[in-house]
């Protein structure tokens, strides 16, 4: 039997700041499969973002276990480590984090000439189609809304077909619209490209679109609804 | 004391946290401080003194008496009869060698009528001829007592003197020697270099001066004291202003990162700077705390530089005082000392520079709206550059440099020249973002192409910061223009030179008297030498050259008689377009007709047949001048008579030095040697051709080492600034490398990503700096030399030279990128990319 694409097996998280601990995230087990959208949701400071950085092998868990595949994240190596944010896991934020020096077709195609790819390019170009915004591809960012940004963004995390998305509060900075128009690329991420989509949101609509919800309060899980 | 803690808030505490950059900031201002004060203090140091240290014996004298050729004695007899209350003491002043330590000045004084009171008391020795009184300070050095015996060479003559006593003179140090004794030595008979009056207190000074005039000759001069040490500082003065604005330079840089740094300030603050107005801080409190930020760099600069300026003057005297002594005029250099003015005006420099450099930055400190507090997550602000109208600017600033370099010399001082060059600096400043906007556009695919990711993100990010980026540019241009101007000027010059020491120097051997005599002394050949050679079998032609040490309208210059006809048919000079030499040689003996240098034309205004009214011995000589030739020996100038001509005026003047012409066919060695037999019981040296032009050549490398050492420090300021502006670009784009993380970069993308960065600053500066640098050239060459020295410099850019140059100066901007490359590869990509 496949191991889970992503499981968390009772991951803590605690952060020491001036001689004080804290308590991040505590004794959090999940299990995420392909082509499955889990929305994470609570307060701020609940511990989202950590579980986030977690997921995406950015950080590493105090106590427990992150398995990608079956692996655990803190037994990689850098290099490795390296290799699965260029091919594996993609990356949406809050403030779209789009490098405002690079055209639109540059941002996007940023990860796969980090990983030395000889089809970004024309990979780029696919997936700014499929954001429906082709026709900006020589813009920079500061002449696009805030949605647009945040669709490049999403263009940007899966120009490399990346098997798992983690995206932080996604919507958290655009309007209705244009929140539609996201939360509908992460569906069809999970739909059309099989990933593995894990969002923190304080969106309800957010939360709608999602086949998991997990509710987290002071670093624990407290509820998980499936739809 | 509200503005006090703000202050501390805002400004120090961060500065402290920043430690490293504020610590090359601070140390950059230092550099430039100090290489200014340096240059300040060894200048003073390096001139000396030019009063007669005869003074401390004898008291100050009340006037002179001096001619050009020398002051004939027997007018001391008809000064004396004067019914005037006034002494007279006949002087000769001269260089003489000792045995054991070298140069020394001696002076010829009448031992029976000048004797020092305190010595009244003493018999005056036997043989005047043989006895040398010596100063307390030199006994002390020397650890010489009467008595004991010192061989000292005149001229070129050895001789051993008794010490017959000493002379109490506080430190100075010389030998009196008698008048007659003097006039010996250095074939000067019947001649004195001047005589000093000493007007008694009770007498009217104007009534001996009226007596002076008119008893004396009108081509005498009748001078006060310290008219020498006037004219020396003034001949002086040009040398010295062009090496006080090339380390002026080091300060241009220093203000380029001043700027720099007080920008990057308030763009990290501008949050902090809105809170502050959204709660009632006005305006003004908000630049104030900008300024005095950059007070502060300017004060901690300034007082750390003083420090580093009198450490570097020590170092600069002794070149400075080597090419003063080789160019100009015999100087004793002295101690280094730091006055309270220099170091007032030394930390007035370094705070009106931070703080000047501040004001734009500041300014735009305290337009920052309060709404900038609301601002939700922390994104940087670009400010807008206009690099279009900027480079509309620059270019009317680089028309405005190239008319006011046209303007002539105010008080003899380039300063159009030296206007021209700041605002040429001030074009390349406004020109340099549409540089590195044009730069990044045009390399952006090759760079891509040949670099990958990393060598688009540093082209990119070259340009997205560009009010930052184009001010490390223009800093490191400017240092690169100076490095490259400079370089080209010296190389220009020193080609000119070789060519010219082909055409003047054609004899095969040159005889002088030994030691070294700076640019103001001839000391005398015995009258038999010339003599001597021409006997020596090999020996073709002998040229015996006159020459003495003359004032021109006020001005030193120096008159020399040669043989026309030899230097016709062997010589090569060369004069100014359209003037023939062979016709004006001829035209020489046996004539009032005279050759003069370029330099010494351009100081006073004279062409071609001009008459020049000659203050020679006690008559005042009408003579045309014949043509003007090229000389670079010395920027005092050059006036030169036939000899049968000169000769006719100052009887009995020495020769000097002679340039001996070796017959084709005979061995030139050979010669050599045998001459130096010959002359065995002389002292002279007897140099070769080829040796002649080395040492001419080494004495110019010399005369620059100090303008590369300027080089050096303003070359060491930008490359400080560079690592500091790449450090503050770093921390800057923190989230942006941090989303690189993200994105699957690993930490050695990130460094390469830097180092192209750094690398294509280097590119981009080069370019500007070069350019620049070409235009300054012309600048340095064309106006400013010519201004200043009156020299024609022929245009040889050392192209090997300058590409070396600027290929170690790029090398260096990368190896400053190797820190911050280093910081933004270890930066934590959560928490960066999270900071709000």
């Amino acid at each position: 039997m496949n191991p889970p694409r992503l499981e968390l097996r009772r991951a803590s998280k605690i952060y020491q700041t001036n001689g004080q601990k804290l308590e991040a995230l505590r004794d959090v087990s999940l299990v995420l499969e392909p082509g499955t959208v889990t929305a994470l949701v609570g307060r701020s400071g609940c511990g989202k973002t950590t579980l986030l950085n977690l997921a995406g092998a950015m950080d590493f868990p105090t106590s427990g276990e992150v398995l990608i595949d079956g692996r655990a994240t803190s037994s990689l190596r850098e290099e490795e480590l390296t290799a699965l944010r260029r091919t594996r896991i993609g990356f949406v934020f809050q403030f779209f984090q789009l490098l405002p020096a690079l055209t639109v077709l540059e941002n996007v195609e940023l990860p796969l000439l980090l990983a030395g790819s000889p089809r970004a390019r024309e990979a780029a170009r696919d997936r700014l189609e499929w954001v429906e915004l082709a026709d900006k591809v020589n813009s920079f960012p500061y002449q696009l809304s805030g949605g647009q940004m945040q669709r490049v963004a999403m263009a940007r995390a899966l120009a490399h077909s990346p098997e798992i998305l983690i995206a932080d509060e996604p919507t958290g900075n655009l309007d209705n619209a244009s929140g539609e128009q996201v939360l509908a690329l992460l569906g069809d991420a999970a739909g059309r490209f099989g990933a593995t989509v894990l969002v923190a949101t304080h969106s309800a609509e957010a939360a709608a679109v999602a086949h998991t919800r997990i509710q987290l309060r002071d670093g624990r899980v407290i509820a998980v609804e499936r739809a | 004391m509200r503005q006090l803690q703000l202050f501390r808030t805002l400004i120090l505490r961060p500065l402290r946290r920043d430690l490293l950059r504020t610590a090359l900031t601070i140390v950059s201002v230092a550099l430039g401080v100090g290489v200014v004060i340096a240059i300040d203090l060894a200048g003073d140091a390096a001139t000396g003194s030019f009063r007669s240290s005869l003074e401390t014996l004898v008291g100050r004298t009340d006037l002179e008496i001096a001619a050009n050729g020398g002051v004939d004695e027997r007018w001391m007899a008809a000064l004396t009869a004067l019914p005037v209350n006034a002494r007279f003491a006949p002087v000769i002043e001269t260089q003489g060698v000792l045995d054991r330590t070298g140069s020394v000045t001696v002076y010829g004084v009448d031992f029976v009528s000048q004797r020092p009171e305190a010595e009244a008391a003493h018999p005056l020795p036997r043989d005047l001829n043989c006895a040398i009184v010596v100063s307390s300070g030199l006994a002390r050095r020397l650890d010489v007592k009467a008595g004991d015996r010192l061989s000292l060479t005149l001229s070129d003559r050895r001789r051993t003197f008794e010490v017959a006593g000493l002379a109490e003179a506080k430190d100075a140090e010389f030998i009196l020697l008698d008048i007659a004794a003097a006039q010996r030595g250095l074939n000067q008979y019947g001649k004195l270099d001047r005589i000093d009056v000493f007007v008694s207190p009770r007498e009217d000074f104007s009534r001996v001066e009226r007596q002076l005039r008119a008893t004396l000759p009108a081509s005498y001069r009748l001078e006060k004291p310290g008219t020498r040490s006037e004219e020396n500082q003034r001949m002086l003065r040009a040398f010295r202003w062009n090496l006080r604005v090339l380390s002026y330079i080091s300060l241009v840089v220093g203000a380029f990162l001043i700027y720099n740094t007080i920008s990057v300030s308030v763009v990290r603050r501008r949050t902090e700077i809105g809170i502050l107005r959204a709660v009632g801080a006005s305006r003004r409190r908000v630049l104030w705390l900008f300024l005095g930020e950059a007070l502060l760099f300017g004060l901690a600069g300034s007082v750390a530089g003083i420090v580093f300026g009198r450490a570097m003057a020590e170092g600069a005297v002794g070149l400075i005082a080597d090419t003063v002594n080789s160019l100009y005029v015999s100087s004793r250099p002295a101690e280094v000392a730091l006055h309270p003015s220099a170091v007032a005006a030394a930390i007035a420099a370094g705070v009106a520079v931070a703080v000047l450099s501040a004001l734009a930055p500041a300014r735009e400190a305290m337009q920052v709206a309060p709404v900038e507090a609301m601002g939700r997550g922390a994104h940087e602000h670009h400010s807008r550059m206009h690099a279009r109208r900027n480079l509309c600017w620059g270019l009317t600033a680089a028309v405005i440099a190239a008319a006011v370099s046209q303007v002539r010399p105010v008080d003899g001082k380039p300063v159009a020249g030296y206007a021209a060059t700041l605002l040429a600096v001030a074009a390349m400043a406004m020109a340099a973002p549409a540089v590195v906007t044009g730069l990044s556009a045009g390399t952006r695919s090759a760079s891509r192409w040949l670099f990958g990711p990393e060598g688009l993100l540093a082209v990119r990010g070259l340009a997205a910061s560009l009010a930052r980026t184009s001010v490390v540019v223009g800093a490191l241009a400017t240092a690169i223009a100076m490095m490259a101007s400079v370089g080209i000027m010296v190389g220009s010059f020193r080609e000119t030179v070789l060519v010219w020491l082909n055409t003047q120097l054609r004899a095969d051997l040159y005889i002088r008297p030994a030691g070294r005599a700076s640019a103001d002394e001839h000391p005398a050949l015995s009258s038999d030498v010339a003599g001597v050679v021409s006997a020596v079998p090999g020996v073709e032609a002998v040229d015996d050259f006159h020459a003495l040490e003359f004032k021109y309208e006020g001005q030193r210059a120096t008159l020399g008689a040669g043989n026309a006809e030899i230097v016709r048919r062997y010589g090569r000079l060369r004069f100014l377009p359209g003037q023939d030499r062979g016709s004006i040689l001829r035209s020489l003996e046996g004539r009032d007709r005279v050759i003069v240098s370029e330099p010494f034309a351009n100081k006073h205004g004279v062409h071609a047949n001009d008459v020049l009214n000659l203050p020679l011995g006690d008559r005042l000589v009408k003579v045309v001048v014949a043509g003007i030739y090229y000389e670079y020996s010395s920027e005092r100038g050059f006036v030169i008579f036939d000899r049968s001509t000169l000769l006719k005026y100052l009887p009995n003047l020495p020769a000097t030095n002679l340039a001996v012409y070796v017959r084709r066919g005979a061995n030139p060695e050979e010669v050599r040697h045998a001459v130096e037999a010959r002359l065995a019981n002389y002292r002279v040296t007897v140099a070769p051709n080829r040796a002649l032009r080395q040492n001419a050549v080494t004495i110019f490398d010399r005369t620059f080492a100090i303008t590369y050492a300027l080089e050096g420090v303003a070359i060491a300021v930008a490359m400080l600034g560079a690592a500091n502006s790449l450090l503050a670009m770093v921390l800057d784009r923190r989230r942006e490398f941090g989303l690189l993380r993200y994105l699957g970069a690993a930490p050695a993308q990130i460094r390469r990503m830097i180092l192209l960065e750094a690398g294509f600053l280097g590119i981009a500066a080069n370019l500007l700096g070069l350019a620049l640098g070409f235009v300054l050239s012309l600048v340095l060459i064309y106006v400013i030399n010519k201004q200043s020295f009156g020299w024609t410099i022929q245009f040889h850019p050392p192209l090997a030279l300058l590409a070396g140059a600027s290929t170690l100066v790029w090398m260096t901007t990368v190896l400053a990128g190797i820190y911050p490359a280093r910081a933004a590869a270890r930066l934590n990509p959560i928490e960066v990319i999270h900071e709000e």
